[in-house]
């Protein structure tokens, strides 16, 4: 099978190079081929969606392009639209993910951008979206105006299938165009989704393009910098650190780098009757993509003293995590990601021989590993791909001095237990570095209109623009009609 | 015990005709003796659930991974007794991976065996430069032993080192490769992969080359370590051969570990990566990491070495080095890198380092 990614402006008299990254899953190979541009086309196409950005994204109301993207996430979620369906076959054959937890988490991430939810999003960012539209009057005098950048350069991740759409939806919503980079690791959607937005609304053709170059093409990316408003990239932070290095001074840089994230179940949540369900949560966060997203757990921290105690909810989240496998098979390791894991499980192993409470349960193809490791409540990240690590504590917050010291890399918690633990424990979490708390199964699905790593999402993006009270007095002296 | 057991490895050693059953044979009779006498080990094989009733052949025997040189005592002998130890020089979490000897007699004669038979191609010495610290300058170091058990044995009287705590010795060592290549006689060059790359190095900046004596050979081992600019595999051998004049053929790679006692070698790297074999007493099997079941031929997977010359740690290690099986041997394809995340989930290692406050 051969699929062209990416998206590009119509130029014409130019022929666009294309260079080939082959995938195999699932017994399928699938050939992509990504559009490589020169630095003179690249230059053409930079020119065009500036222009374009000023003269077309602008003059639409917030409105309308909130409708234009609702059209488009409505198709998507059509199971019977061409996009939707080839997304569906296409995309466990690229990432290796099963196909039945790509299809679910693609209707679960898709909801989060329909009409509403991006006028929550909006309304979260600006209180009043019309800001975006027209200066707004401020309560203390004056009017100010959101303007969005004219050009962000995105640099994306491929760990989540579909993730480019959160900037690529909120460089729209703020009436930037945008320039993207796709990652090897998954480099369709992002195409796809910015060729349903031209069917929709062809005016926006030239606003947007998706394009592949080599990751740390320094020459490449320090020119394209250079006529970048915003740059937004998410990596590694060696990745990000090197990116940033290329970012010209007055250019905003927009780093979304390496997190962590964990669990705390409070034995609120583990008596008889909710403790299934618990655990349940719990090894869904876990098998959601493979852990390979910021805000997958790596480590449960289990209150002791429920009727089900930390080694029984470790061993029963094994079987549990055995029960997902038969359903959604975790997607095939590379040799080096097998050699990894087995690095991992065999020195939790040998560290049984000192810790004899411990215990390292999975079975023999390493499909999932779960690790009790009673006191070791140190946060350490697991080596992924379905291997978590349970270990006890006596009080909740027993876990803040274990986060303590890794506050640049937090960021979500999943939390079981009862409404007050939650807000005595989440004010604790939020001085420690934690920037999202969320319920015990909702950790790989944020809510539109999350605090991405604690930032703005839309609000990062503009300049606001302020007419001040002294302006529109002087103004108004000046005025024809004045008496 | 103890002698009953070294002697019964040096027997197998000098025994050239040995047979599929006698290998048998003589791993699960180590097996045996370090299951009982090696108690780590004795607990890692019951916790793999293969204790000597289960296992029965050399296969069955559980892999001890390479990292449990760092975290166990793996000695049949008491370890204070020992004749010597060798150390990793990998020090992730600051811990050494130790390889206890109780007597050097077995790996002495493992790599005397064997190199004599791969890479003195019929000389019984051949003057020697050894681009590595002495033994008594890097005591610990399985290779500093290795060489200077080469350099005693096999090297003439004329033979030197030129690397001390100062580094490399380049006057020295350029004075020495112009006198043999004026002498016309075959030379030996035997060093650390890293100390060939920082001698190109020299010689280019210099804008020299030598053309070396017919018949003279190179044996470099260790890969680049970090230590110095890597180079492709391809590009080392060319340089190797356009510099010093010695053709890829007799370029020899020696792959070894501190944590076993027989080394590996190719026959020359005139194509990369090569095939690496060893003698009788050691033999290989590429597996899948996770499953510690073979591949299948011809497929990329991890390497175990089943060496029978470790006769006082454990027999079968695995290692964490890629490989292909083939026919006469493996190719061997480079440490497994670490498997970095693909997205914003945070890597073990840079976690690790972040922690320790040496990050970015």
């Amino acid at each position: 099978m051969m699929e062209i990614a990416g998206y590009l402006p119509a130029i014409e008299g130019e022929e666009f190079a294309f260079k080939t990254l082959t995938f195999e899953a699932k017994d399928e190979k699938l050939a992509v081929q990504v559009p490589v541009l020169t630095k003179e086309q690249m230059d053409k196409i930079t020119e065009r969606i500036k222009i374009a950005s000023a003269n077309v994204l602008k003059s639409l109301t917030i409105t309308e392009i909130v409708q234009v993207i609702d059209r488009v996430i409505e198709q998507l979620l059509d199971r019977t639209n061409p996009y939707r369906q080839k997304a569906e076959q296409l995309l466990p054959i690229i990432t290796g993910y099963d196909e039945e937890l790509v299809r679910l988490g693609l209707t679960a991430y898709l909801k989060t951008f329909r009409k509403q939810n991006l006028q929550r999003f909006l309304v979260e960012d600006f209180g009043n979206p019309l800001l975006i539209d027209d200066f707004q009057p401020r309560s203390k005098r004056g009017y100010s105006k959101a303007i969005g950048p004219n050009l962000i350069v995105q640099i994306w991740a491929g760990n989540v299938p579909a993730l480019p759409l959160w900037s690529l939806i909120s460089s729209l919503l703020v009436k930037s165009g945008s320039i993207g980079k796709v990652p090897s690791a998954e480099p369709l959607f992002a195409g796809w989704f910015a060729k349903m937005i031209v069917d929709v609304e062809p005016k926006l053709a030239d606003c947007m393009a998706v394009v592949w170059w080599k990751g740390g093409d320094e020459e490449k990316e320090r020119h394209l910098f250079q006529q970048a408003d915003v740059v937004l990239a998410y990596g590694g932070n060696e990745s990000l650190d090197s990116i940033k290095s290329r970012v010209p001074i007055t250019t905003r840089f927009l780093p979304f780098g390496h997190k962590i994230s964990f669990g705390i179940v409070s034995k609120m949540s583990l008596d008889s009757r909710k403790s299934w369900k618990t655990i349940h949560h719990a090894a869904y966060d876990v098998i959601r993509y493979d852990q390979q997203g910021c805000y997958s757990p790596h480590v449960f921290y289990v209150q002791k003293g429920g009727n089900v105690s930390p080694r029984e909810f470790a061993r029963l989240l094994a079987h549990e995590l055995e029960g997902f496998e038969k359903r959604y098979p975790r997607r095939a390791l590379s040799v080096e990601e097998g050699a990894s894991m087995a690095e991992w499980r065999q020195s939790e192993e040998l560290s049984m021989y000192i810790n004899r409470e411990k215990e390292v349960l999975g079975e023999v193809s390493g499909a999932w590993t779960v690790v009790y490791a009673d006191k070791e409540g140190e946060l350490v990240p697991s080596c992924l791909n379905r291997v978590i690590k349970v270990t006890e504590i006596n009080e909740l917050t027993e876990v803040i001095p274990y986060i303590d010291t890794h506050r640049a890399y937090l960021q979500t918690v999943g939390i079981a237990s009862t409404p007050n633990e939650l807000f005595a424990l989440s004010d604790l979490l939020g001085k420690a570095g934690v920037t999202r708390i969320t319920g015990l199964g909702s950790m790989t699905s944020p809510e539109a209109g999350w605090h991405h790593d604690g930032r703005c999402n839309l609000l990062d993006l503009v300049n606001m623009v302020d007419i001040e009270h002294s302006a529109e007095e002087y103004a108004e002296s000046l005025a024809s009609y004045v008496d | 015990m103890t002698h009953e057991i070294v002697d019964s490895v040096l027997q197998f050693l000098k025994n050239e005709s040995t047979s599929d059953i006698a290998f048998n044979d003589q791993a699960l009779r180590l097996f045996n003796y370090q299951y009982k006498h090696n108690l780590p080990f004795q607990m890692y094989c019951r916790q793999k659930g293969k204790t000597p009733r289960m296992v029965k052949t050399w296969k069955d025997i559980p892999a001890v991974p390479i990292n449990a040189f760092k975290d166990l005592t793996l000695s049949c002998e008491d370890p204070e007794k020992a004749e010597d130890i060798f150390m990793t020089s990998g020090t992730t979490k600051g811990v050494r991976g130790k390889h206890f000897h109780p007597t050097l007699q077995v790996y002495d004669n493992s790599m005397l065996i064997n190199f004599n038979a791969r890479f003195m191609n019929g000389y019984e010495s051949i003057r020697t430069g050894i681009l590595f610290p002495t033994e008594a300058e890097m005591s610990n170091s399985s290779l500093s032993h290795y060489l200077a058990l080469a350099f005693k044995h096999y090297g003439t009287s004329e033979s030197r080192y030129f690397v001390n705590n100062e580094g490399l010795q380049v006057e020295q060592l350029l004075a020495e490769l112009r006198e043999v290549e004026e002498l016309g006689e075959p030379y030996a060059l035997l060093g650390a992969t890293f100390s060939f790359v920082h001698l190109f190095e020299e010689l280019q900046t210099r804008g020299k080359s030598f053309n070396l004596p017919k018949g003279s050979r190179i044996l470099d081992t260790g890969g680049f370590k970090n230590k110095s600019k890597e180079l492709e595999l391809g590009a080392f051998y060319t340089q190797l051969s356009t510099l010093l004049g010695v053709e890829k053929s007799n370029c020899i790679n020696m792959y070894g570990m501190t944590e076993l006692s027989t080394q590996f070698y190719d026959s020359g790297n005139e194509v990369v990566p090569s095939l690496k074999s060893g003698p009788h007493w050691i033999r290989t099997r590429v597996v899948n990491p996770l499953t510690g079941g073979e591949v299948a031929k011809g497929e990329r997977g991890v390497l175990v070495h089943c060496d029978l010359a470790n006769f006082n740690s454990v027999t079968t290690i695995l290692t964490e080095d890629l490989g292909i099986e083939k026919e006469a041997g493996f190719l061997l394809l480079g440490r497994v890198q670490g498997a970095e995340a693909k997205g914003c989930s945070i890597a073990v290692d840079e976690f690790i380092r972040a922690a320790k406050g040496s990050s970015l």
